[in-house]
């Protein structure tokens, strides 16, 4: 890809419920992305509380925090190698980590991550970001510019499907393109006696994809380090999250421009 | 039946005759008088026996009259009027003697909900009320659960009356917890901050137990924009007078919402349940921003959800982790939990001798008892 412009792929997770596993999956998807061959940047745009650097067990010298002064500077320079990189066994992928300090993810500003995106993206096949559960003008921001959004759900108790339907209902309203937000439930046939089929039919609409729950596995991933898709260990849930990015992968999908829209959160925290 | 009758004492003409016709118009209420003179309410309106009077606070001379009403009608309720609410004046006239604060013009239903408000036990001054907010770093902390039923706690303990605030702006789930479909939200409460006093706010609370109601969440996420701080902070205030106990359940991490809510309270508890992952550094992450509060050891206090075992050695151990006192720890009980919040129940009545609510009713006693010794109390 020497002199040829690509102008990467945006995969945003977003959810309207905490603790769904939008860290874990993206943390998958990234390494599965990886270890296909692709060229991939993992971005934790959960600035106050992100797990990425946790998850991956990273000590990065430089986080979003350095990215942003960098583009504000106007310099020129590569971002590239302010970039941390995560590799095992051969596969290796690079991250954008939260910021060290609370304060400085409190103060950043919205536009500059989004420019950093901006810039990113034609250095990579795939950028994959974690977001936040929550309707914030830096998400709205993201949700903008992503190609995908892989709005993640899971079946645990009445709130939470309500907050699920409130949030597609919402993402709704922002006129993207139908098959740009994808439902994926995670942690199917967790302890609930919620009927999945009645959640169907209060979202209306069908999961595009879903993910077992696979507690074990999970945890020792989180406790390990090394994502499920690079552990060795081909359970269940490894096979659904590979399952998950060749559909993602699959050439049968093109980037749109998604349609303009007045957003009604823009005024909010400013 | 007592007879409700009114005197009303209304500096300004157009008030006067507008107030008088709302009086007239209310069911159970008698207007028995009417001066636009307090002097002359003072000397005259004696022979008419009010046992309710309507004192205009817009009067420059507000402070002595209520204590000349004070003397000469002492079996009187007194409810100050005035065309604009604010916490610092109205906590002073209800120091001097007032009951409350009415803002005019007000509807009959706010004049008889002042009428009826039972007027909160004061010990000397007013009986201002202990505010908590619950703060967690992350979603998912089990702070909504731990709400819900340490309201309930609080009030069976104690008797005393609970307001809950779902500042939880987007994605708030407080009404679900109780099975609740409200008419008016914090969105209406916020809408009207500016016409409210303590009396009419609360008609925008449920009541979902004798002592215990709700200012619900909003509907939907758009209407976070319709939440100012500044309205939140009036809301707050306002219930600081109208409770013993209020608890705010905010939104995940710090936003200008948590903020505001926890720098408001008397005590911000930092809830974050136990999962496995990375919560001890999370809660860690947020004390470094507390702790920059000068009197953070008082006011900031931890809550753990999900501890499992649930022992005084865990609660050490964390503490231990931490590097910070825990001031409670819950239980895992995440069927009782589920199933209760499922059916709009709470997990405390569905297993009142449960660990759970053995936890819960420990908290509730901490609080209410306002214990010092955070030492090796379980
Ligand atoms: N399929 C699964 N099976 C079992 N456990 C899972 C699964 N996916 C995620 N988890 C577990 O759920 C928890 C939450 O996952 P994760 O941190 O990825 O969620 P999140 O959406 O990023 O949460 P937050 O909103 O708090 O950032 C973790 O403990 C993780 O191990
Ligand atoms: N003590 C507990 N033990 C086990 N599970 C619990 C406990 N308390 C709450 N839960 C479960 O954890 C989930 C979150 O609970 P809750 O809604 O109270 O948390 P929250 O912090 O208010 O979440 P949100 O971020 O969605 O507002 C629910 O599924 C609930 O049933
Ligand atoms: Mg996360
Ligand atoms: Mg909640």
């Amino acid at each position: 890809m020497a002199d040829e412009q690509i102008n990467g792929v945006i995969i945003t997770f977003f959810s309207t419920a905490s603790a769904v596993g939008k860290t874990l999956i993206s943390i998958n998807m990234a390494s599965e992305l990886a270890r296909e061959g692709y060229s991939v940047c993992l971005a934790d745009f959960d600035l106050q509380f992100g797990d990425i650097r946790n998850y991956l067990r990273l000590t990065p010298e430089y986080t979003i925090t350095d990215l942003c002064e960098s583009i504000q500077a106007d310099s020129g320079r590569p971002l590239m190698p302010l970039l941390t990189t995560y590799s095992y066994e051969g596969v290796s992928f690079q991250v954008i980590p939260n910021p060290a300090k609370l304060d400085e993810a409190y103060n950043l500003s919205p536009e500059t991550i989004i420019e950093v995106l901006k810039n990113l993206r034609m250095q990579y096949d795939y950028i994959i970001v974690d977001t936040t559960s929550m309707f914030s003008v830096l998400n709205l921001g993201l949700l903008d510019i992503s190609t995908i959004v892989t709005f993640l759900g899971i079946v645990d108790f009445i709130p939470t499907i309500k907050n699920m339907k409130i949030g597609n209902e919402t993402l709704r309203t922002l006129n993207y393109d139908s098959n740009k937000i994808r439902l994926v439930l995670n942690r199917s046939d967790s302890k609930t006696h919620i009927q999945l089929k009645d959640v169907v039919s209060i979202l209306g609409e069908d999961f595009y994809h879903i993910l077992h729950n696979d507690f074990i596995s999970a945890r020792e991933s989180i406790a390990t380090g090394v994502p499920l898709v690079l552990n060795g260990q081909e359970s269940e849930l490894t096979q659904e999250l590979r399952a998950l990015v060749a559909r993602y992968t699959n050439k049968g999908y093109q980037t749109e421009e998604t349609r303009k829209r007045d957003s009604w959160l823009s005024k909010i925290f400013k | 039946m007592i007879n409700n009758n009114v005197m009303l004492v209304e500096g300004n003409r157009l008030y006067l005759e507008q107030l008088s016709n709302i009086i007239r118009e209310t069911e159970t209420v008698t207007l028995v008088a009417r001066f636009r003179d307090a002097k002359d309410a003072l000397g005259q309106g004696v022979v008419f026996t009010p046992n309710i009077i309507l004192l205009d606070a817009d009067n420059p001379n507000i402070m002595s009259l209520l204590e000349e009403f004070r003397k000469t009608y002492p079996n009187a309720d007194i409810i100050c009027t005035g065309e604009k609410w604010s916490a610092d004046s109205s906590s002073l006239y209800v120091n001097a003697g007032a009951k409350c604060f009415l803002v005019k013009p007000f509807s009959s239903e706010e004049l008889l909900d002042a009428i009826f408000a039972f007027s909160k036990p004061t010990t000397g001054g007013v009986a201002e009320a202990k505010v908590m907010t619950f703060f967690s770093p992350k979603g998912k902390s089990g702070k909504t659960t731990l709400i819900a039923n340490l309201a309930m706690a609080i009030s069976r303990k104690t008797n005393a009356s609970v307001g809950i605030i779902d500042a939880d702006l987007q994605f708030g789930d407080m009404a679900f917890f109780f099975n609740l479909k409200p008419q008016s939200t914090i969105v209406e409460a916020a809408r009207d901050t500016d016409f409210l006093s303590p009396v009419s706010l609360n008609s925008y609370f449920v009541p979902v137990a004798k002592n215990v109601s709700i200012l619900c969440g909003t509907k939907e996420p758009s209407l976070i924009d319709k939440v100012s701080i500044h309205s939140l902070e009036t809301i707050i205030n306002m219930a600081r007078t109208m409770f013993q106990y209020v608890l705010i359940d905010v939104p995940a991490g710090f936003n200008p919402t948590s903020i505001a809510a926890a720098e408001m309270a008397d005590t911000t508890y930092v809830v974050a349940m136990l999962n496995g992952g990375y919560e001890v550094q999370h809660i860690q992450r947020s004390l470094d921003i507390f702790t920059t509060w000068p009197d953070y050891k008082e006011k900031v206090k931890i809550i753990l959800t999900r501890v499992e075992p649930c022992t005084i050695t865990a609660k050490q151990e964390m503490e231990e982790v931490i590097g910070y006192p825990v001031a409670g720890i819950i239980p895992n009980a995440y069927l009782d939990v589920a199933t209760a919040a499922d059916d709009g129940r709470m997990a405390l009545d569905l297993k009142p001798n449960s660990p759970l609510s053995q936890r819960i009713n420990y908290l509730a006693g901490r609080i209410t008892k306002e214990k010092q010794d955070d030492k090796d109390d379980f």
